[in-house]
């Protein structure tokens, strides 16, 4: 255990109860604990397991491990996110492996870091739900995000025919 | 375990929004989120139904479902053509994905969307709905748009109609300005796709550039003005940029997968490079609203593209520039590049650093031609000019060249005489600087200022290409600026330390040769006096005019240039001061207010015949001054404002440059005043002012053996002094006036301005010294006055009957003096003239003469006191004179003669204080004229106190009674009508 205080353990709490010790530094790549941290104080926090009900133990694992990998990432500011965003960057190696997991997963993921508000990992979340879109038909698509189709086949045509000048470049 | 409650409640308190959105989540789509636990809880409790059993089935099949804004998110990330394929998975997705803002936000990136306009647009889309709802219910029919129109609201159920057709109509206005072409090609295509949604256009470009291939699309011209014509229109965002898309994408796309540079379609479908150029400013653009995956490398792809494209027309311009090919190819490239980059300055600086001005020899002038061609010492600034005349020729021939290659050639032509600055301008000026430097400051301090003169003529004359807004005085400024900033603070210094050393050496060599002629001048000029005295009202006429004119034309005509008298008066001493050809050139360049620099010379008309009268008369002014040279000079006075004026000249050039050195500059202009100031009066006119009143002190009336002349010399010299003082003092403002007041470089009401206090100073001390002056001026006017009065009234003169002897006493104290003023009247003859004694006609001249000198010399409130004080003393004198006479009723009406005459001078004074005196004076002389036998009536007079209006007292008028002749004859008679008559009362 080390001691200083970027390395100090905290103890998340999934909603299955499951504890896992984490560094503090690696703990606050998500907004939600490091602002939590921030506004109880640290001995408050260090006293007690710090519960995540809206997430399960793999899914917290999982959030971990890529916290602990990009743990010595650059803060992103709240206000240059949105320019970031538009400023495509393509998903590095390691997070698509990373992002290698069955679809509930990812989106599990997605959800658990748009909770604990980590824009990061939510964005190469995205990313890769939006390549995992890309060259799909409508009609996989819907099987893929569980959609109904409401458009009767005109409307859907209609659709169709309207945005044809974005197809067949 | 007390403390976990606060801890859970936090996540949700915190308030991090995480909590919100997931709670938003629920309900997204359609099925909601079962976990695995909660389903298998499920199946257990309802394993007996069959159909449950499928239910639950089915919902474990369930994949967790992402709240909208993470969808949201997602679409963001979508390529267009996924994007729209994701628009036809349900009605909600399609709502997410036609949201304007998303589209509205990829116009923004490309820099195409005008809010302005998308709210005017609103706005009359508005507008026109209301009127159209009042005049026809219809649908407006405008150039065969309405039928598409018609066709679009069938198609469009979902969508409110009423707004459909407000922006569609919008749309048509829109249309009706494009080019007549593409409006037929236009209305072709949609008779042919009559469901597109008003694409009409991307349809044909889509299809030509996907299709195709290599094949050039027809509507080549509206691919080009894809992005130009796109406009801002709120909830059509989505259609204008898949109007763009459809244009661009398949040379974008094409593009990012080209191996060379050969393959891209962009460079196949079009062979001209200036439309090449448009394409890829386009793409350039396009590529902005590209956020999909792998977007970075196509823009890298794509600024390859570019830059291959940029370097190869770079190098056509270069050809065509060594060809000189002006209208040609360098034309055209130069268009093609601000096209493809616009603000690149890639040809620009090309053309700039090639010129071939920067290795022409008829401009590279040699800089040490302006010394080398002048005397030694000296500088001459023709060659400067010469040079500034050519290098402006040949920069105007440029500007009309780069007129007509560069599409916005005003900013080229800048940056080129920038460069012209850097290059030529600079080598030029500051070897010639640092070598005028070297030989002699004089001749830098010339070069500096009137370099800059030159070189601001030269930035104004430069007629920059046409159509810019660049204001020319302000660029002018900044280049001059650039150029001068190095050597200015340097400038400034060397500027006040010269005039400072000029101005101190003239005096200091003025005193020097004074101190030389000390021992002769005090002889001199008490022997020279006498001879001048004559002049002496000319004189100061003159020198009046000389002072008054200035001043008096100061506040209607501006346009008299002060120096112009004085230094046609004084043109000798000038130049053997050797300044004369230092001042004269800095002259007529500086700039004059309400005049051109060239009349200078020619002063205006009202000025030209002043100044020929004055020229006459300062030269005889010179001469006759020369009694109080030795005191001080108005040559010196006049040569140090020279100087100042030239100095002052040549920094006032400067401020027009406004900013920090325009600032410094105004501010070494009150400096130079200030030094002026400081030199001129403490180290030349008080000095002078101190021996003057030093000189007054020691003036003995008996030691001194011409009294004839009417003049007190001392006096005299003062006098006159003051005079000179006040020249210089009016000189000094007229200089304020006109070179620190009028072009603004000292605020006259700013009273802690210092070259405002500088010069109140110097007026304060010039009136002290002239009042010191004066107060002793005073006393030695009068102790002349005294000895007037002791040694030329004759006894005879107020006694014309009685002996001269008992009064021989009186004439007998000064020997010397006896046959001088001779006796005038014949002893022992009545003296029938009735005028004025010649004693008191002398006084009169004497006080008058120097009181009248005085006028329009100093203040007048002084001159009041001083004319107070000396009839005040005048008074005394004639009293005192008075009582040491002896007067028969016969001399009695020469005396009243006498009174009546100094009665009238004093009336001349406008003093009524004064003249109550002279009135009791007047009234007490007429004691004399009662004959001996009324001395009845003689003691009533003596007694009548209002007669005398309360000057003096009965004791006193009783003593003045006592200087009768037949006083002893009388005195009886009257004391005893005097006491008797107090008895009788008493």
């Amino acid at each position: 255990m080390a001691d200083s205080s970027s390395s100090t353990k905290i103890v998340l709490e999934s909603n299955e109860g499951a504890r896992l010790d984490v560094e503090r530094i690696v703990a606050e790549r998500s907004v939600l604990i490091k602002n939590l941290i921030e506004d109880l104080g640290e001995e408050a926090v260090m006293a007690e397991p710090i519960p995540i009900p809206n997430v399960n133990t793999p899914v917290l694992k999982k959030v971990i491990e890529w916290c602990k990998h990009h743990k010595n990432d650059a803060a992103q500011s709240a206000d240059d996110d949105n320019d970031n965003r538009k400023k495509t960057t393509d998903i590095d190696e390691w997070d698509q492996k990373f992002m290698q997991v069955d679809q509930e997963m990812l989106f599990e993921i997605i959800l658990a870091a748009n909770y604990l508000d980590i824009k990061q990992l939510l964005d190469v979340g995205c990313k890769t739900v939006a390549n995992m879109i890309k060259g799909k038909s409508p009609e996989e698509i819907r099987k893929t995000f569980n959609i109904t189709n409401d458009f009767t086949p005109e409307e859907e045509e209609q659709i169709r025919r309207e945005n044809e000048w974005a197809e067949d470049r | 375990m007390s403390n976990i409650t606060p801890l859970r409640r936090a996540p949700t308190a915190g308030g991090v929004g995480g909590g919100g959105r997931g709670g938003g989540g629920g309900g997204v789509v359609g099925i909601p989120k079962v976990t695995a636990a909660t389903a298998g809880q499920k199946y257990h409790q309802h394993s007996t139904s069959i159909l449950k059993t499928l239910q639950a089935t089915e919902m474990l099949d369930t994949k967790p479902v992402l709240p909208a804004e993470i969808i949201a998110t997602i679409l963001d990330y979508l390529p267009v053509p996924d994007l729209l394929r994701f628009a036809r998975t349900s009605r909600r997705y399609r709502e997410m994905v036609y949201d304007d803002t998303r589209w509205v936000a990829r116009l923004k990136s490309m820099g195409v969307w005008d809010e302005a306009e998308a709210r005017r647009r609103f706005e009359d889309a508005v507008q026109r709905r209301r009127q159209q709802s009042v005049s026809s219910p219809t649908t407006p029919v405008g150039r065969g748009q309405g039928i598409p129109t018609a066709q679009q609201q069938q198609h469009h159920p979902p969508q409110p109609a009423a707004r459909r057709e407000s922006l569609f109509f919008d749309a048509d206005l829109e249309q009706e300005r494009r080019q007549q072409e593409l409006l037929q090609i236009q209305l072709q295509k949609q008779q042919i796709s009559d469901l597109r949604d008003g694409f009409e256009t991307m349809k044909v470009s889509g299809g030509g550039g996907g299709g195709g291939g290599g094949e050039p699309p027809r509507d080549v011209e509206g691919l080009l003005l894809v992005v130009d014509k796109a406009r801002s229109i709120r909830g059509q965002a989505r259609q204008e940029y898949g109007r763009i898309y459809g244009a661009l994408a398949p040379f974008y796309f094409d593009l990012a997968r080209a191996k060379t540079h050969t393959d891209p379609l962009v460079f196949k479908v079009f062979r001209d490079p200036d439309r090449q150029a448009r394409m890829l400013a386009n793409l350039r653009a396009f590529a902005k609203s590209d956020w999909a995956d792998g977007a970075e490398g196509r823009r890298e792809k794509l600024e390859g593209m570019t830059g291959i494209f940029e370097s190869a027309v770079l190098r056509e311009f270069e050809q065509g520039y060594e060809f000189w090919d002006v209208d040609g190819r360098m034309k055209k490239y130069a268009h093609v590049l601000e096209v493809l980059n616009p603000g690149s300055s890639a040809g620009v600086e090309l053309f700039i650093q090639k010129h071939p001005i920067f290795g022409d020899r008829e401009v590279l002038a040699n800089a040490m031609d302006c010394v080398n061609q002048a005397m030694a010492d000296s500088i001459t600034l023709e060659p400067s000019r010469r040079f500034f005349e050519v290098l402006g020729r040949k920069v105007n021939e440029q500007s009309g060249i780069i007129g007509r290659i560069f599409p916005r050639p005003e900013r080229v032509f800048w940056g080129f005489v920038d460069k012209v600055r850097e290059e030529i301008m600079v080598e030029y000026i500051t070897p010639l600087f640092d070598d005028a430097h070297q030989r002699s400051i004089p001749s830098y301090l010339r070069a500096v200022s009137g370099i800059f003169e030159q070189t601001m003529l030269f930035l104004r004359t430069l007629t920059p290409p046409k159509g810019g807004e660049v204001d020319q005085e302000a660029k002018a400024k900044e280049i001059a600026l650039k150029i001068f900033e190095p050597h200015f603070d340097m400038y400034l210094q060397d500027e006040i330390d010269t005039f400072t050393a000029q101005a101190e050496s003239e005096v200091g060599e003025w005193e020097k040769k004074l101190s030389e002629q000390e021992a002769t001048a005090e002889s001199f000029y008490m022997g020279s006096f006498a001879n001048r005295q004559a002049d002496k009202k000319d004189f100061l006429t003159s020198f009046k005019k000389v002072v008054m004119m200035p001043v008096t034309v100061l506040p209607t005509s501006l346009g008299l240039p002060l120096g112009s008298p004085f230094a046609s008066s004084k043109p000798a001493a000038v130049a053997v001061a050797g300044n004369g050809g230092l001042s004269t050139p800095g002259r007529a360049e500086s700039p004059v207010p309400g005049g051109t620099p060239g009349d200078r010379t020619s002063s205006p008309i009202p000025g030209k015949a002043f100044a020929d009268e004055l020229a006459a008369k300062a030269a005889l002014m010179t001469s006759r001054l020369e009694g109080i040279k030795s005191l001080f000079s108005i040559e010196v006075a006049l040569s140090l404002v020279h100087g100042a004026k030239a100095s002052l000249g040549r920094v006032a050039v400067f401020i027009q440059l406004g900013g920090q050195v325009g600032g410094e500059a105004r501010e070494m202009c009150e400096t130079i005043f200030v030094t002026l100031l400081r030199i001129l009066g403490n180290g030349h006119v008080k000095p002078g002012f101190d021996k003057a009143v030093t000189h007054l002190s020691q003036y003995n009336p008996r030691e001194v053996s011409e009294h004839d002349k009417g003049g007190v010399a001392p006096l005299v010299t003062f006098i006159e002094l003051v005079n000179v003082g006040d020249l210089i003092s009016q000189m000094i403002d007229v200089f304020y006036e006109q070179q620190l007041a009028q072009p603004k470089i000292a605020d006259r009401n700013d009273f802690l301005d210092p070259a405002g206090m500088a010069k109140k100073k110097f007026e304060q001390m010039l009136d002290e010294s002239v009042a010191a002056g004066l107060n002793k001026g005073i006393d030695v006017l009068m102790d002349e006055v005294e000895y007037i009065c002791a040694t030329t009234q004759s006894p005879t003169d107020y006694n014309p009957g009685g002996i001269t002897a008992p009064d021989s006493i009186l004439s007998g104290t000064i020997p010397g003096m006896e046959k001088a003023p001779a006796p005038k009247p014949p002893v022992g003859a009545i003296d029938m003239d009735i005028g004025p004694s010649k004693t008191a006609q002398r006084i009169k001249d004497l006080v008058a003469s120097h009181t009248s000198m005085l006028v329009g010399s100093t203040d007048k409130s002084m001159l009041d006191v001083f004319n107070g004080e000396v009839g005040l003393r005048l008074f005394t004198a004639v009293c005192k004179h008075l009582k040491r006479q002896r007067i028969s009723t016969e001399g009695a009406i020469k005396l009243i003669a006498d009174m009546n005459l100094y009665f009238e001078y004093i009336r001349t004074l406008k003093n009524k204080d004064l003249l109550a005196y002279f009135k009791a004076l007047r009234e007490l002389s007429q004691i004399y004229l009662i004959d001996a036998k009324h001395a009845k009536e003689m003691a009533t007079i003596i007694a009548d106190g209002d007669r005398f209006g309360g000057i003096f007292r009965a004791e006193e008028v009783y003593e003045y009674a006592e200087r009768r002749a037949d006083w002893y004859q009388v005195k009886r008679e009257v004391e005893r009508a005097m006491y008797g008559l107090e008895c009788c009362v008493m």
